[in-house]
């Protein structure tokens, strides 16, 4: 509960608040606010989510899981090369150095210099792997659970199932610059959810808060006059309210409508990142990147339930080739403001129950991507490689300098404590306090859940 | 270490013993190390170990449990890991558990408590044939719909109620039950809130000034009914109910996701959605609407063309990145939970869990779908506009054709080429393979590469040949001969070689004896070049020349004829054509169905599937995987449902709409009834309108569901006019949705109906409104292809006429709940949120109808008289005093704030338009 709420909008949320006592949440058509903010299974350790989503598959062998013995096979096929979805050739050192970070030291790439005075905060996931070398389908497994199926986003359940827990500002964002990523809005879709646990859609290219939300501001009005407006409204909404003796539908409607007038301005507000102090803004960076990073703060701050950062449109970290060139440039517009969320985070002591994740759809091959028929492009890429990758993740109650599981000595597969994006998925929602297989949905005959009939609570993670 | 002989079969152990043995030692391990991939939940490998009898059933590999019988027990060999497979996959089990589990075994699986026979677990153990008949015998919506006695009022009715509660037989059964529970029925709505529920309901718009003053003033049965049917008689009312099933039949105007930024439109979807508002204006029975949707083009006699678009009833949905699987599932769970509410869909991986629905009935409709294809082309179903743009589209279409056509054959004649170009290659690819990486065949130096299609046809050319064939024997015979040998003794061997070939090819002899092969390579040479005189007849001189010469033509016969390895068919350019040509093709291909989607002028078209020229059968695909087949599946119809076979020549579609609508399906009425009662009511008689399986709610007027089911089908001959007609003159229908305060404490659930439902407008119906008052709106602007129902320039069309993107639904409209259009949907979910507020104050869409509105008052200088038109526009009524004084007071204090560009008037419009009485249906 925070700003601009009153003590009336305090006891109503209250009396809303039902609990999920182990039981898919009841949606009630009478409720004021469907969103409204729910008590989970068990306690939880965190209350928000900002998933950082390197779209296209960010390279782990370049970032986070350094593999030397590619120096010595560098030229060479690798014994045991996997199949992905283009044909690669020999081992590919990474052309990035590597350094020890913090006290755990935990070993991060030159490309993530901001990142890495976090290492002690970071539980480095090594070993993990999804289904096929394919955007499309990574992706939405990545979001949804399954790679073909219409099933809702993480995001999605989670909002279904807790509610969010600030009235005046969508329960779920997710913000990508200059429009949408590979498989478009399927990746924070409600599918058969009701739509307004599907995550709200923010163009971060854009500058001004009010550009940024749909409808939260009169084109015309000012606040002074809409205002009469809507207590002209709100008057003639209530004497029809009382002709029709009691309605309960239309009661939460009228409060539905004050929230709205509400949100106008706190939305508006928590998009808006240029009245932050310079010296904020600064350490963001005046990018996409850093305003959105600085907005994904502004709304955990404000108590938005989950929050997902995408790189940009398409799938920007899909290096094919000329990798070293491109994740320098890919890393160097993210690090930076990854790092000042970190500090922000921690310094507003947010951290603890906030979860950070940071990771791609899948990771890429330690062997060069050979050139095509066309003979357009020249050796200097990776494949796509969903065999074993990295994710990383911090606060929301997990271990820190942990490098958890292990790809092989050359980073093709995940082979020690190998995890499956569904046992992520039931982690993350175990962190959150819901039962991943309790968190379920009754759509055309059966209970639905996001990690369908897979998943483990990876409770090594826990701190 | 083998203890089978400590445990003797048939050892007389006490029950208690048993269930003690299996409750601390035998359960508690299987939880512990196998439940976690062996059970309810996963079973892997189709084993379940939660049960006695699905351990007995054992995995999709077959039995893993020998009773009695250690050794021959899978698994406990499994467990000791003494063959390929161990299990648990993360660390054996110490030697105590294993004698635990071989003792089990041994025993002869005693079994105790959850899992045992007397206590199946979770209603998922049973047998599905045990299931079905447990099913027919049982579970209500499988007994046979009928007509039941009429209850009988109670005597102490009070007159004016039982007047009007005893006429219609919806009302007899509604009475019946309520008043048995001490219940009384609210009154009569008011002739206002009953004109605007009966305009809206039948139409999904408000009703006009004149027909709410007509009514008000003369509030008759006789002007009641006459209203009523002049509604049911309109477009508008076609068009409102083709929204709800539209909603049915997960509508949209997109495939969903398409690669790579091409275009994901799915253009002629509206003429399946034009077609549905025909079908209702026209009161086309339903189960001939339900046949012409499931089955237009196999229909004897043939129907009219454009009843072919009813087709896209199966074929608007998703295409799922082109799985076909994921296709037919979605047609399944559309036929199957749409139109019947049972959810089949949830067999494809394995028998249904809870539903008398075996796997196989799953893929004994998935051969159905299987068995049928989308044409490339749509047919066209109706003429083109009658236009100048009509010639123009006609010319560009036929210059994008050619277009295409003359890039097809330019991919052909270079692919030619160049495979007779490495024709040597080829052969000596298949005579010495070589390594293959992940598959993929070699690259040629030049960059070339080989294609399966090439050298798998010149594989089976050389397959079993003899080397006395007069063609290609020579090679078959040289090519065997290894190559240190070929070399030293080159002369003699091909001069052994010619001579014994009987016939030998005088092209072929000649070639060699001038040649004078040396090797593998030398050979291949020989026969490119001979490959070469006649594969690439590209003039009509060497044409003639391989008429004339016998031996040319037989090798021309061999290597030369469309079909053979090197001269693939004209149709087949695609598989021998490179990436980047397959890319221009594709561009042109856009281009071409660009034009036909977006260029007006074109044809209709009617979005078709057709049944493949011979019918799949399908194979069970276990776990729901095409890699790992099972048994062939006969094409039928569900067991639960008859299990009848499909007609063996055809998909089947014909038969299965045939069994859908068949009078004696239980499940088809009661779940079509259920719907437009639903829509009528606000509530269903079944409350879980999608499924009335064993998972599904009962109905709370079982005997008035069936009464009218039954009569629906009988009486009224699957007229759905003749049902809306019977509800909306109910008594039940008309009651005034405000009860008597006792009421609501004894139905606070309006369970009984004892008072009518205040509802929210739909999406569809509160934009209509909208623009209704603002003016715009043109009742007469019928279909086509779909608008952007946001931009204000569309104020003239109908909701109904949207674009719908199912990959991008704008969020104005998710927040007003509109269907998903990736899911049969009976009846939508009812959220509130902020967002929906934020609509109201500050969308463009209500800001341009309200300024609109504000236009539409005269320029009469008297204020109040301006309001009373205003709410005249808004309301369809006058504004009540307290109403005007409050306006005015609002008025003079905003009168000075006003800005010029929105007024107070708009403002004043704006306001009253977001108001719960605009949006809310009494």
């Amino acid at each position: 509960m925070r700003a601009g709420l009153g003590i009336g909008w305090m006891a109503a949320s209250t009396a809303l608040q039902q609990s999920l006592n182990a039981k898919p949440p009841a949606l009630n058509q009478h409720e004021a606010n469907t969103l409204a903010s729910r008590n989970p299974h068990f306690p939880a350790r965190a209350k928000a989510v900002i998933h950082i989503f390197a779209n296209g598959g960010p390279s782990h062998i370049d970032t986070f899981d350094p593999k030397p013995k590619l120096e010595e096979y560098a030229g060479r096929e690798i014994p045991g090369a996997l199949k992905t979805e283009r044909r690669t050739g020999a081992a590919l050192p990474s052309p990035f150095q590597f350094q020890q970070y913090g006290e755990s030291g935990l070993p991060v790439s030159e490309l993530f210099p901001s990142v890495a005075r976090h290492a002690d905060r970071l539980l480095v996931v090594r070993s993990m792997h999804a289904d096929v070398p394919n955007h499309e389908p990574s992706l939405l497994l990545m979001n949804c659970g399954d790679g073909r199926l219409v099933r809702p986003s993480t995001g999605a359940w989670v909002t279904y199932g807790l509610g969010t827990e600030n009235q005046n500002l969508p329960g779920f964002v997710a913000m990508c610059p200059g429009g949408y990523p590979i498989s478009g809005t399927a990746n924070w879709r409600s599918a058969f959810l009701p739509g307004v646990f599907q995550g709200t859609y923010i163009d971060t290219k854009k500058k001004k808060g009010d550009e940024l939300v749909e409808c939260i501001r009169h084109p015309v009005l000012d606040e002074k006059v809409q205002r009469e407006q809507f207590d002209l409204m709100a008057a003639l909404d209530r004497k029809h309210l009382q002709q029709r003796k009691t309605d309960a539908a239309l009661e939460s409607r009228i409060t539905s409508m004050e929230l709205a007038w509400r949100m106008q301005f706190e939305a508006g507000e928590a998009f808006d990142v240029t009245k932050e102090p310079k010296h904020i803004l600064e350490r963001y960076g005046d990018t996409p990147h850093g305003r959105q990073l600085l907005i994904a703060r502004r709304l955990v701050e404000r108590g938005v339930r989950y929050v997902q950062v995408w790189h940009g449109a398409g799938q920007p970290w899909d290096s094919h080739q000329e990798i070293e060139k491109n994740h320098r440039k890919l890393a160097g517009e993210a690090d930076k403001p990854i790092g000042a969320l970190l500090d922000d985070l921690v310094g507003l002591g947010l951290l603890d129950s906030t979860l950070v994740l940071w990771g791609g759809e899948f990771g890429r091959t330690p062997t060069v991507e050979l050139p095509n028929d066309a003979g357009t492009k020249t050796a200097t890429g990776r494949d796509h490689n969903h065999h074993g990758f990295t994710v990383w993740m911090a606060g929301g109650g997990v271990k820190g300098g942990v490098a958890y599981g292990a790809t092989d000595e050359f980073g093709f597969k995940a082979v020690e404590n190998p995890v499956h994006v569904h046992d992520l998925q039931a982690t993350m929602l175990h962190l959150l306090g819901l039962d991943h297989k309790k968190l379920t949905y009754r759509h055309s005959g059966r209970d639905f859940r996001l990690t369908d009939v897979h998943g483990r609570v990876l409770t090594d993670w826990l701190a | 270490m083998l203890a089978g002989s400590a445990f003797a079969v048939g050892t007389k152990v006490s029950f208690q013993d048993e269930e003690r043995f299996f409750e601390t030692k035998v359960r508690p391990l299987l939880v512990n190390n196998c439940y976690e991939c062996h059970s309810e939940d996963i079973a892997e490998a189709g084993l379940r170990l939660d049960s006695r009898q699905s351990v007995l059933k054992g995995s999709d590999t077959g039995a893993v449990v020998e009773l009695g019988d250690i050794q021959k027990s899978k698994i406990i060999t499994v467990i000791k890991a003494s063959g390929e497979l161990a299990m648990p996959p993360d660390g054996k089990l110490t030697a105590g558990e294993i004698k635990i589990l071989e003792e089990w075994v041994a025993r002869g699986l005693p079994w105790s408590g959850v899992g045992s026979k007397e206590t199946p677990i979770s209603n998922g153990s049973d047998s599905i044939p045990e299931r079905i008949a447990s099913t027919k015998k049982n579970h209500w919506s499988f007994q046979p719909i009928r007509r039941h006695e009429l209850p009988v009022l109670p005597e102490d009715l009070p007159v004016h109620l039982r007047e009007k509660w005893s006429s219609n037989r919806i009302d007899r059964f509604l009475a019946g039950t309520m008043l048995k529970q001490g219940i009384q029925p609210a009154e009569e709505a008011s002739p206002h809130a009953l004109i605007r529920r009966l305009s809206y309901d039948l139409t999904g718009l408000p009703p006009s000034v004149d027909d709410v003053e007509a009514f008000v003033a003369n509030p008759s049965e006789p002007a009641y009914r006459a209203y009523a049917e002049r509604l049911l008689d309109s477009t508008q009312h076609a068009e409102h109910w083709a929204r709800h099933w539209l909603d049915l039949a997960r509508y949209a105007d997109t495939i969903g996701y398409a690669f790579g930024g091409q275009s994901n439109k799915s253009p002629f979807a509206w003429t399946y959605r034009d077609w549905v508002v025909k079908a209702f204006h026209d009161d086309v029975p339903y189960n001939r609407f339900v046949t012409l949707q499931v089955a237009a083009d196999r229909i004897t006699p043939e129907v009219p063309r454009k009843d072919l678009a009813a087709l896209g009833f199966l074929t608007v949905g998703r295409t799922f990145r082109g799985n076909i699987h994921d296709i037919i599932d979605d047609r399944i769970d559309l036929v199957t939970r749409g139109l019947m509410g049972l959810s089949v869909a949830c067999a494809r991986c394995h028998d249904h869990k809870y539903e008398p629905i075996g796997i196989d009935d799953y893929y004994a409709l998935h051969g159905i779908f299987a068995s049928t294809e989308t044409p490339e082309e749509l047919p066209i179903i109706g003429e083109p506009p009658q236009t100048e743009e009509a010639s123009e589209f006609a010319e560009k279409m036929a210059e994008l054709a050619m277009n295409l056509a003359d890039h097809e054959r330019a991919i052909y004649d270079r692919a030619i080429r160049e495979a007779v170009a490495h024709a040597p290659d080829y052969l000596i690819e298949v005579a010495r393979p070589s390594e293959k990486k992940d598959g993929r065949l070699p690259q040629m130096q030049d960059g070339y590469e080989m294609r399966p299609i090439i050298l798998g046809r010149l594989e089976r050319l050389l397959r079993n040949k003899s080397d006395t064939h007069p063609i290609l024997g020579p090679w078959v015979h040289l090519s065997n001969v290894p190559d240190d040998v070929f070399s030293s003794d080159a002369d003699k061997i091909l001069k052994q070689c010619v001579e014994s070939v009987p016939n030998l090819n005088t092209c072929v002899e000649q070639e060699l004896i001038s040649a004078k092969p040396h090797s593998i390579s030398d050979l291949a040479a020989v026969y490119g070049r001979l490959i070469a005189k006649v594969a690439l007849d590209e003039n009509d001189e060497a044409k003639s020349l391989i008429q004339q010469s016998e031996d040319l033509h037989s090798l021309w016969l061999v290597f030369g004829k469309a079909g053979t390895p090197f001269v693939v068919l004209e149709n087949e350019w695609k598989s021998v054509s490179k990436r980047s040509e397959r890319d221009e093709h594709s561009k042109r291909k856009r281009r071409v169905l660009a034009h036909q989607a977006d260029a007006r002028g074109g044809p209709p078209r009617a979005m078709v599937l057709v049944d493949k020229s011979k019918p799949t059968e399908s194979f069970v695909f276990l776990r729901g995987s095409p890699g790992r087949q099972g048994e062939k599946i006969d094409r039928r119809v569900p067991h639960i449902l008859g299990g009848e076979f499909v007609d063996k020549r055809t998909s089947g579609r014909l038969d299965l709409a045939e069994m859908i609508v068949d009078p004696k399906n239980p499940l088809t009425a009661r779940i079509f009834v259920n719907w437009v009662w639903t829509h009528h009511f606000g509530q269903g008689l079944i409350a879980t309108p999608g499924d009335i399986g064993l998972r599904g709610e009962p109905p709370s007027h079982p005997e008035l569901l069936d009464d009218l089911a039954s009569r629906f089908v009988n009486d009224g001959k699957w007229s759905v006019r003749c049902l809306h007609r019977e509800i909306i003159f109910s008594q039940a229908w008309r009651q005034a949705s405000t009860a008597k305060q006792d009421t609501v404490a004894s139905d606070p659930e309006n369970m009984y109906y004892s008072r009518s439902r205040r509802r929210r407008l739909s999406w569809e119906s509160w934009r209509d409104s909208l623009l209704m008052a603002a003016g715009t709106l043109q009742l007469n602007e019928g279909g086509g292809p779909g608008m952007d129902p946001l931009d204000p320039r569309n104020g003239a069309r109908r909701t109904l006429y949207s674009w719908v993107d199912r990959q991008d639904v704008p969020g104005v409209l998710r927040a007003f709940d509109i269907a998903n259009p990736d899911t049969t949907v009976h009846v939508r979910s009812t959220t509130l949120v902020p967002q929906q507020g934020l609509v109201m104050l500050n969308s463009p869409l209500v800001i341009d109808a309200a300024k609109k509105v504000a236009d539409r008052l005269s320029d009469e200088s008297n204020t109040q008289a301006r309001i009373e038109q205003l709410w005249k526009i808004v309301f369809a009524r006058s504004p009540q005093r307290d109403e005007i004084r409050m306006v005015q007071a609002w008025i003079e204090k905003s009168e000075d704030l006003s800005s010029d560009d929105f007024g107070v008037w708009p403002q004043l419009a704006q306001a009253l338009m977001s108001t719960a009485e605009f949006q809310y249906v009494d």
